[in-house]
Order: C-alpha cells, then sequence, then structure tokens
C-alpha cells in the first residue's frame, strides 16, 4: 500500500458552495491527495466504486487516487512524509492507507483520529484502533479461515485441539505460509502462539509491545515445531496467501488456512475447485482490518476526517463488503441486514492478531525456530 | 597547453556530475548506514529510528554485529550464502565454458544453435524465470508429471539449495559465455592451429593454451557473478528454502518482516565486506596476470 508519483498539489478554487458531510461544513473546493496501495481488487474498489460515490456526495471534494501495486511503494511514501517534516514543508500527502499508518504516526507523522473528528469512529471495536494507537481508521477487514478439501475431508476441525489432532493424523496434508509473506500463515502461527499463553495476558500481547514479554511465546512455539513434522514436505511453507490457495488447488494438501475474502474470490473466478470449502474455528483466526490515516501535515484535515466518517456509513460499508467478499471496518451490527445475510457463514468477528512490533518479532522468532531449527525427522 | 587545461577541467566537469549523484545517493546514505550500525541512531531519520531492538550508543560499539553474528540462524544464512555463492560460480564457469567453447569450436550448426539460445536467459525477467522453475520442476509439475507417466518416483528439487543454485545459474549464464566467448574469439587462431598439427588433443590444447590465454575473462566473470550471486535477491527469494537464506533475503527481512533495520544495514555492511573481498581477489588477480603476460 504506497504509491509514490507525484501529484499536482491543484487545490485553490474558492467556491462557495456549502457542503455538509458528517458535521463538517467545507466552504471550498479541495483536492485530496490519497495514497494507496495493494492488489487490483482493492484499486478497483477506489477508483471504480467508493471514489466515484463520494464524487457524489461531496462534489467539490476531488480525491486524487495515487495507487501503488501491492504497496510497493509504502516505504517511498514514508520517507516521503519523513522529508517533508524534516524539511518543514507540506508533504502533498493528505490520506494514505498503509500498514505503516501506526509507525508513521508514532514518528508524527500521521493524525491521531478521534471520535470528535469521525463520529462514526464509536461503531469500530475499539480493540481494532487501538492496535495501530489510533492513527489508522480500518474500513474494511477480513478475517482467516480454515480452507479444507470436503471431497477428502468429511468433517472439519472446529477448534484448535481438534486442527491439531487432524494434522498429525493426516501428515503432508496441512500447511500455512511463511508468517511474514501473508497473514493467512501469520494469523495460524499467532493463534497458535496464543493457545499456550495466559489468557489474561492476551489483550497486553494485542494492544501494547513490551519487548522482554517475547518468551512467553516459547510454549506455543514448541506447539508449532511440535507440528511441522507433520506438515507438507515435513515443513516446507509456500511463500505468499496465494501460495496455500496454489497447493490447495493442485490437490498437494487437503487443509490451510486462507484469507476468506482472497478464498471466495478464488472460489468465484474457479481459481479453486467448488470442492474446497471455508469454516471458521471457535474461537476464530485473527482477521485484520485495512487502515487508512490522515497525514499530520495535511491542510485539508477537515476533509479528510469528512470523508472517513463516510467511509463508515452503512450503505458504504456494505459496498465494501460485496466487492470485497470481506469484513466491515465496523462492527457487523452496523451493516445492512440484506449484506449481512449473505455472508452469514462468514459475518462473525474475527480475533485481533497481535501488536505491530510483537508480529514483527513474531517473524524473526518462527524463522528462527521453526523454519531455521533442523528437525530430526526432516528430509 | 592552454587548450589541453581547458579540455581537462571541462572533462573533469563532465565527470564530477555522476559522481556527484553517487556521493549523494550512494555513499552518504552508505556512510549514514555504517553510523546506525555501529550504535549512532538519527533521531531524524524514522525509517531507522522506529525499528524495534535498536542498540543505542553515543560511542561506536560492534553490539549490532555481535549479536547477528552470534547467532545460529544468521551463522547458517552466511554459511548457505558463502556455499551457493561457490558453487554456483564454479558451475556458470562450467557451463558457460562449454557453451562458450561450443560456440566457437563447434561443429557448424550445433555453434550457431548455441550461439542464438544462449542469450534467452538476458531477456527473460528473473521473476518470470523463478516461476517457470517453479511450474517445471515443482512439486506436482510438469516434470514430476512426465516422469509419473513413466514410473519414475520425483523429488523436486526445487526449495532446496539445488533450486537457488539452479535459478542463479540460469540467470548469469549469458553474460558469462559472452564474456568468455568474446575471449575466446581473441585468442590466436595460428596457435591453436600450431597446436593441433603437432598432434596435440583438444584437452591439452584447452588446458595450456586457451584456458591460460583466456585467464582475464575468466576472472571478470568469476568475480562480477561472485558479487552479483552474493546479493541476490529475486531468486533465492521465489526459490529455495524457508530457511536458512541468503544474505539478500534476510537483509530484506529483518528491515521488513522483523523491523529490525539496522540488523538489516548490519547485514548490507557484511555482505558489502564480501563483496569487496570478491573484488580485492579480482584486482590482485588482474595485476598478477599483467605481470606475468
Amino acid at each position: 500500500m504506497k504509491k509514490k508519483a507525484v501529484s499536482a498539489l491543484a487545490r485553490a478554487a474558492v467556491l462557495l458552495s456549502v457542503l455538509s458531510i458528517g458535521g463538517v461544513r467545507a466552504q471550498s473546493a479541495v483536492t485530496l491527495n490519497f495514497y494507496s496501495g495493494g492488489d487490483v481488487n482493492v484499486q478497483d474498489l477506489w477508483a471504480n466504486n467508493l471514489i466515484p460515490m463520494y464524487k457524489k456526495v461531496a462534489p467539490n471534494v476531488t480525491i486524487n487516487l495515487v495507487w501503488s501495486e501491492h504497496g510497493a511503494a509504502d516505504q517511498a511514501t514514508f520517507d516521503r512524509l519523513a522529508a517533508a517534516k524534516k524539511a518543514g514543508k507540506v508533504s502533498g500527502v493528505d490520506l494514505w492507507e498503509s500498514g505503516m499508518v501506526q509507525q508513521a504516526g508514532e514518528a508524527g507523522m500521521m493524525a491521531k483520529i478521534a471520535a470528535s473528528d469521525v463520529s462514526n469512529l464509536s461503531k469500530v471495536p475499539p480493540t481494532i484502533i487501538q492496535q495501530v494507537g489510533s492513527y489508522g481508521l480500518p474500513y474494511r477487514g477480513s478475517s482467516v479461515v480454515l480452507a479444507y478439501n470436503s471431497k477428502e475431508v468429511s468433517s472439519p476441525p472446529r477448534s484448535l485441539p481438534e486442527l491439531f489432532d487432524w494434522i498429525k493424523k493426516n501428515p503432508g496434508k496441512f500447511t500455512y505460509n511463511t508468517p511474514d509473506t501473508g497473514g493467512s500463515g501469520h494469523a495460524f502461527v499467532e493463534r497458535v502462539l496464543m493457545s499456550g499463553l495466559p489468557q489474561d495476558q492476551i489483550k497486553t500481547f494485542q494492544t501494547e509491545y513490551k519487548p522482554e514479554m517475547v518468551s512467553a511465546f516459547d510454549k506455543g512455539l514448541a506447539t508449532l515445531k511440535e507440528l511441522d513434522a507433520s506438515m507438507y514436505q515435513n515443513g516446507f511453507h509456500p511463500k505468499g496467501n496465494v501460495g496455500t490457495l496454489q497447493l490447495l488447488a493442485k490437490g498437494n494438501i487437503r487443509m490451510g488456512t486462507v484469507w476468506s475474502d482472497m478464498a471466495l474470490s478464488y472460489l468465484a473466478q474457479n481459481l479453486l475447485p467448488p470442492e474446497i470449502k471455508l469454516v471458521q474455528l471457535e474461537p476464530p483466526f485473527s482477521g485484520g482490518a485495512a487502515f487508512l490515516g490522515v497525514a499530520a501535515d495535511s491542510p485539508n484535515k477537515a476533509q479528510a476526517m469528512a470523508f472517513l466518517n463516510w467511509l463508515l456509513t452503512p450503505e458504504v460499508q456494505a459496498v465494501v463488503i460485496n466487492k470485497m467478499n470481506g469484513y466491515p471496518g465496523v462492527d457487523w451490527k452496523y451493516v445492512p441486514t440484506e449484506t449481512r445475510t449473505k455472508f452469514a457463514d462468514i459475518a462473525k468477528s474475527y480475533s485481533i492478531g497481535f501488536q505491530e512490533r510483537f508480529g514483527a518479532d513474531i517473524n524473526k522468532l518462527w524463522y528462527e525456530k521453526i523454519a531455521g531449527t533442523p528437525m530430526p525427522a526432516s528430509k | 597547453m592552454k587548450n589541453s587545461w581547458r579540455e581537462a577541467l571541462i572533462g573533469l566537469c563532465l565527470a564530477a556530475l555522476p559522481v556527484a549523484a553517487m556521493f549523494v545517493l550512494v555513499v552518504l546514505p552508505a556512510f549514514e548506514g555504517l553510523r546506525f550500525s555501529l550504535g549512532y541512531v538519527p533521531g531524524d531519520n524514522p525509517a531507522y529510528s522506529t525499528g524495534s531492538h535498536l542498540v543505542t550508543s553515543s560511542t561506536p560499539t560492534l553490539e549490532v554485529y555481535r549479536t547477528l553474528l552470534s547467532s545460529p540462524f544468521v551463522q547458517a544464512d552466511l554459511r548457505l550464502t558463502l556455499t551457493v555463492t561457490l558453487f554456483t560460480v564454479l558451475l556458470i564457469l562450467l557451463v558457460g565454458y562449454s557453451l562458450a567453447l561450443l560456440v566457437r569450436f563447434g561443429p557448424g550448426r550445433l555453434g550457431a544453435a548455441v550461439r542464438s539460445l544462449y542469450l534467452i536467459p538476458m531477456f527473460v525477467p528473473v521473476v518470470i524465470a523463478a516461476y517457470a522453475f517453479i511450474t517445471l520442476y515443482g512439486s506436482r509439475g510438469w516434470l514430476d508429471a512426465l516422469l509419473h507417466h513413466v514410473g519414475i518416483g520425483y523429488r523436486s528439487p526445487i526449495y532446496g539449495i539445488p533450486g537457488i543454485v539452479m535459478g542463479l545459474v540460469w540467470s548469469h549464464l549469458p553474460f558469462a559465455t559472452l564474456l568468455l566467448g568474446s575471449g575466446l574469439d581473441a585468442l590466436p587462431e595460428e596457435q591453436v592451429e600450431a597446436a593441433r598439427d603437432s598432434g596435440a588433443g583438444f584437452l591439452s590444447i584447452l588446458w595450456r593454451i586457451i584456458l591460460p590465454l583466456n585467464l582475464t575473462p575468466t576472472m571478470i566473470v568469476a568475480a562480477f557473478s561472485g558479487i552479483s550471486v552474493l546479493g541476490s535477491y529475486t531468486v533465492p527469494a521465489l526459490l529455495g528454502p524457508n530457511a536458512p537464506q541468503m544474505v539478500g533475503v534476510a537483509m530484506e527481512q529483518y528491515f521488513g518482516a522483523y523491523r529490525q533495520p539496522q540488523g538489516a544495514v548490519a547485514l548490507a555492511m557484511i555482505t558489502f565486506a564480501l563483496a569487496a573481498a570478491i573484488g580485492a581477489l579480482y584486482v590482485w588477480g588482474i595485476s598478477r596476470t599483467r605481470r606475468h603476460g
């Protein structure tokens, strides 16, 4: 999620029209430079759905989408914000959709988003916002679920212990992707680690960061290592969320963790055979939100916040869910009933992943303790 | 006299631009990186200062390097990198030489075919090539399916060290063959003819005439592909095992996945030192050849 291309800072023009969205009154035409990135489906959502929709509600706000495939320019946008801050100039970035909003926020480059600016924020589960230190607004989400081949597996596991049991009884038929290359693998790793933590500490791991707490993961890591011997090719992990989906499609594995939105889209495009079914465990795998932040130096903060508020309205959330086969940014109860019924199978909450810095530490621990430690039973 | 001064000045001015650009874009960041890896955390560079597990010190410290190098995980990465570099360079030389010899001395048609085929990898982006390797040699890939039909078992090498070496050899071959081939083209035909006339076999001609006379291109190929393989990213990121990893991949992981920019920068410095060592070997080799040649 990022982009780089420079966009013209065409703001100016004073139209004395009055518009009011979400209680904000803007008096002049403004252009919001919106830096975003992701896969083509996200680009399509913004360019062909949301931005044209917003033009109708707020005709004098122009949203200039600066797109970067797969967020490959995130670091460049970060550097641009940092350079502007250092030089005391305006970066030209108004809105930024990225996994890096918290990191940028901690460096003083993103504005905190409060319910006083974005009234619909109250509809968002607070822990999700705390996860990024209030520097980003979750406007859509997705959850990791278990995908299985219903021709080979008649009764899929419904809980973590059942899943462990299945993996051990069906060696070579399960895998997850490396945790740093895709959230579906990361969610499996975090779910297993979470199962080894004292229950009363889990919230701390989700919202705070204390480096010394990392040792609490040892129990979960031991479980992961033990499971690894029974995984696909004695512990080979594909790269990226797509890697797991491809192994499922080719029949190399019978079960794996996937993002619900990706799997549903793949099924719709016949990239996965119809016998692949999805199921959520109890307690659920973690999900994640896509976060949108407002640059601290944006001269158009009020308009940017108004745009964020509009994104959380029920009609917009319904479009997001339908387009992305995903989860809303707001709690499901604020989603129109029709949409909720359509996605009844997955319209449940997801659990929250660990705080981002723990996530980074977990990636490293995984490479050191799981992939990087030889296994007696391995090839 | 005046004119030559002016020409020199113009020349210097022209050269100053790229040198200045390199200084600003490469030397300065590298210097800041070196300082960062020694414990000076620049507060005004959030890409560095927001990292996890930073070592901060007001005097230079080797703490970052100590932690990195004492980790068995990083040691395994470095071992893998050196092994892959060594084997890849040897294979590149072996295969590159064979192809170049075929082009130079091979029978007409074969030589011509090789001449047009060996350049292909140069025009195929590495990412595409890596995915082609996976499709072709991967588990349940084409080769697997083919062998399965004739009843031969198959274990895909693609997600092991051989996978990385295969990908890297493939992508470096055109450059190596081109350079070795141009060296062979420059060989004096008479010497080879004379040796042949006095009854020398192909192998002894190769060993006694061709290889010694073609030493400089050989060293260039070895050094340049060595440095390029050492820091390669795309092929080992897509092929090869989950762990250990080549340093190029490890560096990116430290920076992105682990959020430890200091470790990434220190790994870059270590890689730079290794590449400099290869470069030094090359300069030493070249100067020796010059003296003896």
